[in-house]
C-alpha cells in the first residue's frame, strides 16, 4: 500500500542529559510549521542516569486533511524504520545500531564524547571500550553519521548539549525547516533562551563543516638542558638506541624530579645493564621493547610516592593554576584548595631513618602510640599558610630519603625485580618484558598498595610452576589483565585456576 | 515541594469547551477527570502516573472551585478504599496508581468496593509499567480486573480515545454499579498529543451533602448476607448491565476492512503498535485503513460474546493480539467460539511471544507467521528486517558497555551503601533485605549488596524469618516513602512486637524520591496544603524502639561507626539508624537558581566542588568502587609513565564531600581536593587572599628556581 509516512526520530540519551528539551523542541519545531507530532518516552528508574529513548514521529498536517483521517502513530520505534537517530553520546549511538535503529536511510548525529559506563570505570586497569569501532560501525550503516565532540562544544558556548543536538538536526537539512524555524522553538521555549542559542549555532556549524579552526597554542621556545643534567641528558643519547629515548627521558626526568641527578645516574646505570641485555638479545629487531618497559616502570618504582613527595607535588605553583583552570575559577574568584589525606603510622615510617622506622612498626607500644596521632584522615588546606608550610616543612626532608626506611625497602625491590627479568631474558625474551609491566599491578597507597603487593606475589608465586613453559609471558599477561579485574581477586583465582586446570589435564 | 512545579501544566487544566488541549497522556486523564464532574480524586504516585498526582496537587485553586476533593493517599490500599464514597452516593471517584504493584495493595479494598457495588462512578486509572524500561515484575493487571469483576477498559493510545473512554469509564460504571479500571501503558501515559477539550462540571451532589446527610443501606456492606447476595448480583445484573452499556456506546470497534475470511482482535492498547506493523507489511496505510476486519478491545474485561461470535463467525482464523501472560483473552475467545460451535482458528500466543513486550518488531513477526499461515502472500515480507549483520551486531555487543541505572550525582544514600560496603569488609557480609525506592540501586554495581526486595515498605519484614539467635545480625533497608507507606506498621511494629534484634536502616531523604520527589508525613519543607515536619525518630520511638541512632548521611565516618554498633553492641532489640540528608536532585532544583541569583547580585557565595589530583592518582579506582557517583569518572592519565586512567571530577560535581570522605574512611590516595570558589569576595577576603599569595608565592618561587637547577629544559 502506497502512503504517505511519518518521519520517525529517536533520541538515544541518558537520563539527565536533556533528551527530553530535544524531544520537546522537535515536537514544537513540527507542530509550528505544519506536521502533527507525536513524543513518547519511557520514564521511570531508567531517568536516573540509565540509557534511555525518546521517540518522535512528525506527520505532513496536509496530508491528514487530504484524507480526512488522523495518522496513526506509533509508541515506539521499529527497526529498519527510523529515519533520524540522536545520540547523545557515541556508545548511545552504538545501542541505537543494535537495536536496529540505523540503517542506509538514518541520518545518524552522534556526539563522540564519552560518558563512562560504571562497568569502565571500576576495573583497577583501563576497562574503557573501544569508541573507535562503533564509530566506524556507525559510518558503515548509517545512511549519513554526522558526529562530534558535542559535548565539549557545549561546553566552550556555555550551553547545554540538547542545544548541539538541535543545532546539527538543523544543519543536517534532515528535517524540512528553516534555521529560523529552529530558532523560534529555542525562543518559544522560554527557558536559557540565550545560552540554547549560541549551542545551537555552533551545532549548526560543525554540521555544515565550518567549524573555525581552534588557533594553535605557540610552541614555546626549546630551553637547553641545566647543567647539573647536562652530562645524563648527554649520556642517554649517546648510550641509548634512539627508539628508547623517548622512554628514558620521561623516566630520567621523574627520578631526577623525585630525587636529585644522582639518583638520575642510579637510574641510567640500571638501565644501561637491561638495554646492554637487551642489544644481546636482538633488541633492535624487537623494537626494544624491554628496555623500554623497564624504563617505564624503572622510573614509577624509583619515584615511588612517599609522603615527602606528596607534599613536594601538592605544594608546586604550577599546581595550584592546574586546578583553578579544573573547577573553573576565574580571576577574580578567590579560590581555596583543601586536600583530604590520610598518612598512616607506615607512611610515616617509611620516611624516618630506616633503624628508627623499622623500631616503631616492630613495637607494638610505640606503633599504638604513634597510631593516636595518625588515626585519622586530615584536611589540610594547602592555599593557607599553616597547610601549606606544613606541606613545605615535609616536603623539605627530601636529602634525607636515602637513609629512609622505605628507600633500602624499594631498592632491594628494585634489584629483586631487576633481577628476575634479567635471568628470564635468556630463555624468553616476552617474559621478561612481562615481567616488567607486571609492576603495574604495583600502584596506589595504603590498602591499594598493599592490594597490589599482594597480587604481585601471589603471580611470581604462581610463575615457579610455568617458568620453564614457551608461553609462560602469555600466562603472565592473562594473569596481570585479571588481576586488573576486581579487588577481591576473584577474576584472578579463577585465572590461577584456570592455568592450574589447563595445566594438568 | 514536588521535583518539578507543573504550573503551565496546571493552566491546561482550565481549558474550556472546544479549546485544544496540547501535553501528555496522563495530563490529558487529569483534565477528562475534571470535565466528567469528579468529585474526589486519590492515588498514590509512581511511574507512570506521578504526573497526574503532581498536577492536582499543583491545581488546589481550580479543584476547590470545583469542589474537588484531592488526596495524596498513604498507599494504594488507602485510594483504593476511599472509593467508598461512591456506594452510598452518587460521587464520581478516580484513585490511581502504578500497576501491577499498586493493584496488589490495593486488592483488598478493590475486592471490597467490587462487591459491595458502586452508585457513582468509580474509576482506577493504573499505569501499567511492563516492558522496556519498567522497575518492577512482569504481570498484568488484567486477572485483578477478573476475580473482583471490575471492568477493565484499555483504550487505544491517542488523547481523544483516552479521554473518551474516561467519560465513559465513569458511565459504564453508574450503569453497571462496577469499579471500573482503566488501564495505560507506560508510553500512552506519557504520548504527546492533542484533544478538544470541553468544561469542567461541577459535581452536581457534593461531597458535603453526603457527609451532611447519610445514607445506609445494610445491602451494600460486605458480611453475611449481603456478600453472597453481591456475588448473584454480580453476575445476574451487574455483568448483563455492563455489556448492554458497552454494546450500545460501541465502546468496542470494528475497524479496517468488513470482509475476508481472516482478521485480527487486538486490545486497544496495542493498536498502534499494530497499525504500524500492518503498515511495515504492507497491509495498511498511514491513517490505518486496512482491509483487514479489525475487532479492537477498547474493554478487554468483559468480553462481549455477541460481537466476538460476529466478528469470527465468517474467518477461518483470527490473529489475537494480546499482550503479557497468562492470555485471558485468548483463552476466553475459545470458550465463546466452542460454546457457540464455531470452527474459526484462535492464533495467539502460537505466533506472537508468550513474554515481553509487544513492540512493533515483535508484532511485525507475528503478523508474518499468522499470514504466511492463514492467508499466504498477504504480508509483504518474510522475515524480520534486522538491518544488522550477525558480525556487527558481535561487534557491538562487545563495545557498547551495559548502561545500569544509578544514583544521581550528589546522593545522599550513595553514602549509605559505601559505610556498609566498607563495614563488610571489616565484619564479612550480611545478609541485606531491600525496599522499592531510589536505595534499590544498591544493588547495582559498583554497591552490589541487597538480597531480595518484597514490595514497598516490606524491607524489614523481608528479613523477618532472620530473628533467631545467630552469629551476625540483618540488615534492612527501608526508604523513607516505604516506611510511610506500611513500613512503620508491617516493618518497625512488627520488630518491636516479634522481639526482633536486626538493624533497619531508613534512608530519610525528606521525599518520596523515586517517584518524582513527593512530600511525605516527614518531609523538611513547609506545604501548605498538607502537613509535614513529622520525623520518623518520633514514630519509631513511639512504637517502642529504644535504639534510634540518626546519622547525617554524608559524615561516611560516623555512619560506618553507627553501622559497626548497631551489628556488634550487646543491646538486645531492634536497631534503627535514621540516615538522613535531603535528596540532591530536589536540594539543587531548589537552591541552583538562588545561588545563580546571589552571584549576579554580587553577594559574597562560596560554590564548592571537588577535583583529583592527577599528580598522585594512579588509576586504581578504588574511590570509583566506593562510590559510583556519575561526576567520577575517568581520563587518560597526563602522566607519560602510567598506563591506566586517572579519575577526574567531572563539571557536574555539586560538592557534596563524599568522594573525600571515602578517601578518609577507606585510607585510599592523597588525591581528592576540595576547591571552595569565593564568588563576589570582599575587600577583606582580598586582601587575606593577596597576603597569602605572596608569602605562598615567595616560597614558591624560591622552590621553582631549586629544581630549575635541574631542569631538563624544554625538550619534552
Amino acid at each position: 500500500m502506497k502512503t504517505v509516512r511519518p518521519i520517525t526520530i529517536a533520541i538515544t540519551a541518558m537520563g539527565g542529559q536533556g533528551g527530553g528539551v530535544l524531544a520537546d523542541w522537535i515536537v514544537g519545531l513540527g507542530q509550528q510549521n505544519g506536521y502533527l507530532a507525536q513524543s513518547t518516552s519511557v520514564p521511570g528508574v531508567a531517568q536516573r542516569t540509565g540509557a534511555t529513548i525518546y521517540y518522535v514521529e512528525l506527520f505532513p498536517a496536509e496530508a491528514a486533511d487530504k484524507a480526512k483521517h488522523d495518522p496513526i502513530l506509533a509508541m515506539m520505534p521499529v527497526p529498519g524504520d527510523v529515519d533520524i537517530v540522536i545520540a547523545s553520546e557515541i556508545m548511545e549511538a552504538g545501542r541505537a545500531l543494535m537495536r536496529g535503529f540505523v540503517t542506509d536511510r538514518t541520518t545518524l548525529i552522534a556526539s563522540t564524547h564519552r560518558v563512562y559506563a560504571i562497568s569502565e570505570k571500576e576495573p583497577l586497569g583501563d576497562g574503557r571500550q573501544d569508541p573507535d569501532t562503533v564509530k566506524a560501525l556507525a559510518a558503515k550503516t548509517a545512511g549519513r553519521f554526522i558526529a562530534f565532540d558535542m559535548d565539549a562544544a557545549a561546553q566552550t558556548t556555555n550551553s547545554f548539549i540538547s542545544s548541539v543536538l538541535f543545532g546539527t538536526l538543523a544543519g543536517s537539512d534532515a528535517l524540512p525547516f528553516s534555521r529560523t524555524a529552529y530558532e523560534k522553538t529555542i525562543k518559544n521555549g522560554g527557558k536559557a533562551v540565550e545560552a540554547n542559542l549560541r549551542g545551537f549555532a555552533l551545532g549548526l556549524a560543525n554540521s555544515a563543516g565550518t567549524t573555525p579552526a581552534i588557533p594553535a597554542s605557540p610552541t614555546p621556545p626549546i630551553e637547553p638542558p641545566a647543567p647539573a643534567v647536562a652530562p645524563l641528558m648527554a649520556r642517554l643519547e649517546s648510550d641509548f638506541a634512539p627508539a628508547t629515548h623517548d622512554m628514558l627521558h620521561h623516566g630520567l626526568k621523574r627520578v631526577v624530579d623525585f630525587q636529585d641527578p644522582a639518583y638520575g645516574r642510579l637510574y641510567l646505570d640500571r638501565m644501561a645493564a637491561v638495554h646492554e641485555l637487551d642489544k644481546a638479545y636482538n633488541g633492535a629487531r624487537r623494537g626494544w621493547r624491554l628496555t623500554r618497559d623497564v624504563a617505564r616502570y624503572l622510573a614509577l618504582k624509583m619515584a615511588y610516592d612517599d609522603t615527602v613527595r606528596v607534599a613536594d607535588l601538592k605544594t608546586r605553583a604550577s599546581r595550584f593554576a592546574r586546578f583553578a583552570q579544573e573547577v573553573g575559577a576565574k580571576d577574580d574568584q578567590i579560590i581555596t584548595i583543601t586536600e583530604f589525606m590520610h598518612p598512616r603510622v607506615e607512611e610515616l615510617c617509611d620516611i624516618l631513618p630506616t633503624p628508627l622506622g623499622r623500631f616503631i612498626l616492630r613495637t607494638p607500644w610505640a606503633k599504638k602510640f604513634m597510631g593516636l596521632f595518625f588515626g585519622k584522615g586530615r584536611r589540610i588546606e594547602t592555599t593557607s599558610l599553616h597547610g601549606f608550610l606544613l606541606l613545605r616543612l615535609i616536603a623539605s626532608l627530601k636529602p634525607l630519603r636515602r637513609s629512609s626506611l622505605r628507600y633500602g625497602v624499594e631498592a632491594t625491590r628494585i634489584t629483586d625485580w631487576l633481577d628476575s627479568i634479567t635471568s628470564a631474558v635468556p630463555a624468553n625474551y616476552a617474559l621478561a618484558c612481562e615481567l616488567a609491566g607486571l609492576q603495574r599491578l604495583i600502584k596506589g597507597y595504603g590498602d591499594t598498595y598493599e592490594r597490589g603487593m599482594k597480587n604481585y606475589a601471589t603471580i611470581t608465586a604462581a610463575l615457579g610452576t610455568f617458568a620453564e613453559a614457551k608461553n609462560a609471558h602469555k600466562h603472565i599477561k592473562i594473569l596481570k589483565e585479571a588481576a586488573l579485574k576486581d579487588e577481591d581477586g576473584l577474576a584472578l583465582s579463577a585465572a590461577l585456576e584456570k592455568l592450574q586446570n589447563g595445566r594438568t589435564t | 515541594m514536588a521535583e518539578r512545579s507543573f504550573a503551565t501544566e496546571v493552566q491546561k487544566l482550565k481549558l474550556g469547551k472546544g479549546e485544544t488541549f496540547h501535553g501528555e497522556g496522563i495530563l490529558a486523564v487529569t483534565k477528562a477527570l475534571l470535565q466528567a464532574g469528579v468529585s474526589y480524586v486519590g492515588g498514590y504516585q509512581g511511574a507512570p502516573i506521578s504526573h497526574l498526582m503532581d498536577v492536582l496537587s499543583d491545581a488546589e485553586p481550580i479543584l476547590n472551585d470545583l469542589g474537588v476533593h484531592f488526596e495524596t493517599s498513604a498507599s494504594e490500599a488507602a485510594a483504593a478504599a476511599m472509593l467508598a464514597a461512591s456506594v452510598n452516593y452518587p460521587l464520581r471517584g478516580a484513585v490511581t496508581w502504578k500497576s501491577t504493584v499498586g493493584t496488589n495493595v490495593a486488592s483488598d479494598a478493590l475486592a471490597s468496593v467490587a462487591s459491595s457495588g458502586v452508585m457513582g462512578g468509580a474509576l482506577i486509572i493504573v499505569g501499567e509499567d511492563y516492558g522496556e524500561g519498567s522497575s518492577i515484575m512482569q504481570e498484568r493487571s488484567h486477572p485483578f480486573a477478573m476475580k473482583s469483576q471490575i471492568w477493565l477498559l484499555d483504550p487505544r493510545p491517542n488523547l481523544t480515545s483516552i479521554t473518551q473512554m474516561v467519560e465513559k469509564g465513569f458511565e459504564l460504571s453508574e450503569a453497571s454499579n462496577t469499579p471500573v479500571m482503566l488501564e495505560l501503558r507506560i508510553r500512552a501515559c506519557h504520548v504527546s498529543g492533542s484533544f478538544t477539550a470541553k468544561d469542567n462540571v461541577k459535581p452536581a451532589f457534593t461531597l458535603a451533602e453526603a457527609m451532611e446527610h447519610p445514607v445506609r443501606d445494610y445491602g451494600r456492606v460486605v458480611l453475611p448476607p449481603s456478600n453472597f447476595v453481591h456475588e448473584v448480583e454480580k453476575i445476574e445484573k451487574r455483568w448483563p448491565a455492563a455489556v448492554s452499556y458497552i454494546k450500545k456506546h460501541k465502546l468496542n470497534e470494528f475497524l479496517g476492512g468488513s470482509t475476508g475470511d481472516v482478521g485480527i482482535i487486538v486490545q486497544g492498547g496495542l493498536y498502534n503498535t499494530l497499525m504500524r506493523a500492518m503498515q511495515l507489511a504492507g497491509l495498511a496505510d498511514s491513517f490505518g485503513r486496512t482491509d483487514i476486519p479489525i475487532y479492537c478491545l477498547n474493554v478487554t474485561y468483559p468480553m462481549i460474546e455477541d460481537e466476538v461470535r460476529g466478528f469470527c463467525a465468517d474467518k477461518r482464523a483470527v490473529l489475537m493480539v494480546e499482550e503479557g501472560q497468562p492470555e485471558y483473552i485468548e483463552q476466553a475467545l475459545n470458550t465463546i467460539l466452542r460454546q457457540a460451535d464455531l470452527q474459526t482458528r484462535v492464533v495467539g500466543k502460537e505466533v506472537l511471544p508468550r513474554a515481553g513486550e509487544y513492540t512493533g518488531q515483535v508484532l511485525r513477526n507475528g503478523l508474518q507467521a499468522f499470514f504466511a499461515a492463514h492467508a499466504p502472500g498477504k504480508a509483504k515480507g518474510t522475515k524480520s528486517d534486522q538491518p544488522l549483520d550477525p558480525k556487527t551486531q558481535k561487534q557491538l555487543t562487545q563495545n557498547v558497555p551495559q548502561r545500569p541505572v544509578g544514583f544521581c550525582t550528589g546522593c545522599p544514600e550513595r553514602p549509605v551503601f559505601t559505610a556498609m560496603k566498607l563495614i563488610q569488609r571489616e565484619l564479612g557480609n550480611f545478609h541485606v533485605s531491600c525496599d522499592i525506592g531510589c536505595h534499590l540501586f544498591s544493588i547495582l554495581p559498583p554497591f552490589n549488596i541487597g538480597n531480595t526486595t518484597m514490595g514497598y515498605g516490606l524491607g524489614w519484614s523481608g528479613a523477618s524469618a532472620f530473628n533467631t539467635p545467630a552469629g551476625k545480625r540483618t540488615i534492612s533497608i527501608m526508604g523513607d516513602g516505604g516506611f510511610w507507606h506500611n513500613g512503620l506498621t508491617s516493618g518497625v511494629g512488627g520488630a518491636v512486637f516479634n522481639q526482633n534484634d536486626n538493624v533497619l536502616v531508613i534512608i530519610d531523604n525528606g521525599y518520596s524520591a523515586a517517584t518524582g520527589g513527593q512530600d511525605l508525613l516527614s518531609s523538611r519543607a513547609d506545604n501548605t496544603n498538607r502537613v509535614t515536619n513529622q520525623p520518623i525518630e518520633r514514630a519509631v520511638r513511639g512504637l517502642g524502639v529504644n535504639w534510634v541512632r540518626p546519622v547525617n548521611t554524608y559524615d561516611l565516618g560516623k555512619m560506618v561507626r553507627t553501622l559497626r554498633e548497631a551489628l556488634t553492641t550487646d543491646v538486645k532489640g531492634p536497631k534503627i539508624i535514621l540516615a538522613q540528608s535531603e535528596c540532591m536532585l530536589n536540594r539543587q532544583r531548589r537552591e541552583k537558581p538562588l545561588q545563580r541569583k546571589a552571584i549576579q547580585d554580587g553577594q559574597r557565595t562560596i560554590k564548592t566542588r571537588f577535583g583529583v589530583d592527577a599528580d598522585t592518582c594512579t588509576g586504581d579506582h578504588a574511590c570509583i568502587r566506593l562510590s559510583g557517583c556519575p561526576s567520577l569518572t575517568i581520563a587518560d592519565t597526563p602522566d607519560p609513565l602510567r598506563e591506566d586512567p586517572v579519575t577526574r571530577v567531572n563539571n557536574d560535581c555539586v560538592g557534596c564531600g563524599v568522594c573525600g570522605e571515602i578517601a578518609h574512611a577507606a585510607i585510599l590516595c592523597p588525591s581528592f581536593y576540595r576547591a571552595e570558589i569565593l564568588h563576589n569576595p570582599t575587600r577583606w577576603d582580598r586582601v587575606r587572599a593577596a597576603v597569602r599569595r605572596a608569602i605562598i608565592g615567595f616560597f614558591q618561587r624560591l622552590d621553582e628556581r631549586k629544581r630549575a637547577r635541574y631542569s631538563f629544559g624544554g625538550t619534552s
